[in-house]
């Protein structure tokens, strides 16, 4: 029978996430474990990995890692058995006016959203390479960007820099990694009930900001992104590389 | 947490459905377990495609019809109970140098392209917006676009004008349905071994300049962009709107 929908499924794939303590990185381990993946979770919170190690049972290894510390990062990294998906994952945010941005928080969020990020791509690609087949078998490289790494917002520049940044890391890699048949892409979502978001939302009028500017009227779910991100890691997006997946209920189509 | 492709009780409406992207898509949509009604010019593909559906187990409504005939796709609308997702796939190209381009294609392209799709999205979304559980039930349009809706090419001057008519139709088209829970979003597929592209890479020369410009080194498959299509017409897509899912293989990311 001629067949036109593709399967989305990660059977005998090995996803690294990293961020998977919580939010969309949580959601992104549990959703891509649903569809067969083996998930390699790193977070900081040892609580919270614990938990999602007790509610994934199998298929499911657990390492305490601060992303941030390169050393470290890169030694797990070399022990692993192998990768096939990686979801970069781990970033935050600190909104703060222009005028009134931290030196310190600046230097945050560049090291945690651009050079922690940029060094586990790196890290990861080398070891996604040391497979013999990995043209055949491919690979699928997920950056968590946002829609503000294509529009800007109030209070975001040091945000915006860094996930801008990041959509750019997107297509210099696809570009140079199609060869080896890897993948890169990323997602843009925009509000998403996560509990950063929640935090952000519970202020009255940020919320009324936000709902005015989203055509669909409401934010994303975890689901919404975590489903994208499984797409886009599987072979149902074998053609899809060096784009971005929006999410944002049309916030940036205005 | 992930939200599989599923189109049970949900109606699409397929345009172009005899052959290539059409015909596929129309196919993954039955598959994915939606009642498809396929459009084209030609009876004899419709019937064929018809029994590839029944195949799937699927059902599916026939109808001969020349979408540039605005009377006669109104007709048929009226002969439909209702409608859930419009693939607008009905398309051409033509492909000349700017300098000699025939006023006959040009009116051709944009009749078809532009005008065409336009009643046609227009003529569905206010079926669409009729059932009263609109809001609830959720509804989505794919306008086919083309990565020559985001980047020119050489002798696609018509091409590129019509199809990047199609990217402002889809935002502008999402802004003002989004209150309807009606998504809209566009495909922008790289070349795609489809009849029509078939008889392009007769041309060594040109299918090695294809080629070249795809970094993952592949044209797309049919179900490349039919699994996509799926995504975007099922709830897994919800909260993604005005957008382009590009399928180029990294084609517009250099």
């Amino acid at each position: 029978m001629v067949k036109f929908l593709k399967d989305i499924n990660l059977k005998n794939k090995t996803a690294l996430i990293t961020g998977a303590t919580k939010g969309i990185g949580r959601s992104t381990a549990i959703a891509m474990h649903e569809v067969g993946a083996s998930i390699i979770a790193v977070g900081r919170n040892t609580k919270d990995l614990y938990s999602l190690q007790k509610k994934l049972k199998n298929r499911i290894k657990c390492i305490e890692c601060d992303v941030n510390d390169y050393e470290k990062i890169s030694k797990i990294i070399k022990n692993l058995k192998r990768i096939d998906v990686l979801v970069n994952n781990a970033g935050t945010n600190l909104p703060e006016p222009f005028l009134k941005v931290k030196k310190s928080s600046l230097e945050t969020l560049l090291n945690i959203n651009t050079i922690a990020t940029f060094n586990i791509a790196k890290l990861c690609t080398d070891k996604m390479l040391k497979l013999k087949n990995r043209k055949k078998f491919g690979g699928s490289i997920i950056h968590t960007s946002s829609m503000f790494g294509l529009v800007a917002g109030p209070n975001r520049t040091v945000y915006s820099m860094t996930k801008f940044g990041l959509e750019g890391l997107t297509k210099g890699m696809a570009v140079d990694l199609a060869k080896s048949n890897i993948r890169v892409n990323s997602v843009c979502p925009t509000f998403v009930a996560t509990p950063r978001a929640k935090k952000y939302l519970a202020n009255k009028d940020f919320n009324k900001y936000v709902l005015n500017n989203i055509p669909l009227g409401r934010i994303a779910t975890e689901s919404d992104v975590a489903t994208a991100i499984t797409y886009l890691a599987s072979d149902a997006a074998s053609m899809i590389t060096g784009t971005n997946i929006i999410i944002d209920g049309g916030w940036t189509a205005k | 947490m992930f939200k599989k492709i599923d189109l049970k009780n949900k109606t699409a409406l397929v345009t172009g459905a005899g052959k290539g992207l059409g015909k596929a898509c129309a196919i993954a949509l039955a598959e994915a377990g939606a009642k498809v009604i396929i459009i084209s010019r030609t009876l004899s593909d419709l019937i064929k495609v018809e029994k590839l559906i029944k195949k799937t187990k699927g059902s599916c409504l026939k109808f001969e019809c020349d979408i540039t005939d605005t009377g006669k796709f109104k007709n048929i609308l009226k002969k439909i109970k209702r409608l859930d997702i419009l693939v607008n796939n009905a398309g051409n190209n033509r492909p000349e140098h700017f300098t000699q381009v025939k006023k006959e294609n040009m009116e051709y392209l944009v009749e078809l392209n532009m005008k065409a799709a336009f009643n046609v999205a227009q003529m569905c979304a206010q079926k669409m917006v009729r059932l009263k559980s609109r809001k609830k039930i959720g509804g989505s349009i794919i306008n086919m676009s083309s990565q020559l809706g985001r980047v020119g090419a050489p002798i696609r001057s018509v091409y590129n004008m019509t199809k990047f008519g199609v990217e402002g139709l889809t935002r502008g088209m999402a802004l003002e349905l989004g209150k309807y829970n009606i998504r809209v979003n566009s495909m922008c597929p790289t070349f795609v071994e489809t009849p029509m592209v078939k008889k392009f890479f007769k041309n060594k020369k040109f299918k090695q300049q294809v080629l070249e410009n795809i970094p993952l080194g592949r044209v797309a498959q049919e179900d490349d962009v039919s699994t996509a299509v799926a995504f975007l017409a099922a709830d897994s897509s919800s909260s993604i709107t005005g957008t382009s899912f590009m399928i180029d293989g990294g084609w517009t990311a250099k």
